[in-house]
């Protein structure tokens, strides 16, 4: 029961620092959105020990651990877009499959060739 | 009662599809797949209205914003590995992220998508609130690019394995920043099932990749369509 409560009271203290960042956009009217400035904010928080570790982890795993539930209200939205499906649903999904393939492959190929490189050059590894 | 029952219904269709995947773990049994199956199915059977619906159940969809803040906290835990490898993850991620841009516009253009189709689809591979900005700033329908967002991850979390298995990609690195460019937030999630390690990587791929996407696209879509529009009149 305590867990929950200092998970709740953790998540407000991540809405307020999210709050913060929408804040900061503003002021600064850029199109970068305020909750990369509420992560940056935090972090820089956590580096310089201004707030503890503790204060905000439970909160951030909770809210980690069901990410997808936070996802699911916009893809329901699909239902909105019946005709485009209907109409062009196909050719939408092909673009979506081949592209998604080729960004996955050339980005792992891309750091596992480097991280193989770097391995071999220092002898070191992190996995095995 | 109508006005909360869009946040509940998401609520208990998601506990009850995660506890399935709990049993059955099996990629097409993901959550977020099953629960968008069912919740359609139960949308379209009571003739409820996406509105409706989404009246709570955008409360939701609020929620990512402190998500993406809560990313702050695996990223510091993580930072001495981050900045050790730091430059195998941005070349990755980078490379990815024009991949990404422009393989979507040239092949959404190819098969003669109207342009906001086209347009919707250039930040497709990013986290949904900052791909729906995005797509503001190009010319995109922002509603259209946060399903778009969806179908990625979601074609992504199967592609994975396999593009993982034939590339014969071993270091968590390379799955981490794979996973991340590659299906955001959604393939985060799946890359914290593997290990802590794939899982940090992933999300600071997912918000370097978010970043890389909010600079290069509003620059990189008009010259690719620009390009298209000289090859075609050629």
């Amino acid at each position: 029961m305590l867990k929950w409560v200092q998970g709740a009271y953790q998540v407000l203290l991540l809405i307020l620092f999210s709050a913060l960042g929408d804040l900061i956009k503003r002021i600064l009217h850029t199109p970068i959105p305020g909750s990369i400035f509420g992560l940056l904010l935090v972090f820089t928080l956590l580096f310089l020990k201004v707030i503890r570790l503790e204060w905000l982890e439970t909160g951030a795993s909770f809210l980690l651990a069901n990410l997808l539930l936070l996802f699911v209200p916009s893809a329901v939205g699909i239902i909105q877009y019946q005709h485009l499906m209907e109409a062009e649903g196909v050719r939408i999904f092909l673009v979506i499959a081949i592209s998604t393939v080729l960004v996955m492959t050339i980005t792992g190929w891309t750091t596992e060739r480097l991280s193989r490189k770097r391995e071999q050059k220092q002898g070191l590894r992190l996995w095995s | 009662m109508v006005m909360i029952s869009g946040f509940i219904l998401t609520v208990l269709v998601y506990a009850v599809t995660k506890r399935m995947y709990r049993t059955l773990h099996f990629v097409l049994f993901s959550p977020i797949l099953t629960s968008l199956l069912l919740l359609v199915f139960i949308l379209a059977s009571f003739h409820l209205s996406y509105r409706t619906y989404n009246q709570s159940a955008s409360w939701l969809t609020d929620l990512l914003k402190p998500a993406t803040v809560a990313f702050a906290i695996p990223l510091y835990k993580h930072f001495h590995i981050l900045r050790k490898h730091a430059a195998e993850i941005v070349s990755g991620i980078a490379a990815g992220v024009v991949t990404a841009i422009s393989s979507s516009v040239l092949l959404a253009t190819s098969m003669h998508l109207q342009a906001s189709v086209v347009n919707s689809l250039a930040p497709r591979s990013i986290t949904t609130p900052i791909a729906m900005d995005v797509a503001r700033e190009v010319g995109g329908v922002p509603v259209m690019t946060a399903v778009f967002v969806i179908l990625t991850a979601l074609i992504g979390l199967l592609a994975a394995p396999v593009v993982i298995r034939l590339l014969h990609i071993r270091s968590p690195l390379a799955q981490g920043t794979l996973y991340g460019t590659g299906a955001h937030g959604i393939g985060t999630s799946r890359a914290f099932e593997i290990g802590g390690l794939e899982g940090t990587i992933s999300s600071l791929s997912m918000i370097l990749a978010a970043l890389f996407t909010l600079v290069l696209a509003p620059l990189g879509v008009p010259l690719l369509h620009q390009w298209l529009e000289f090859h075609i009149r050629m």
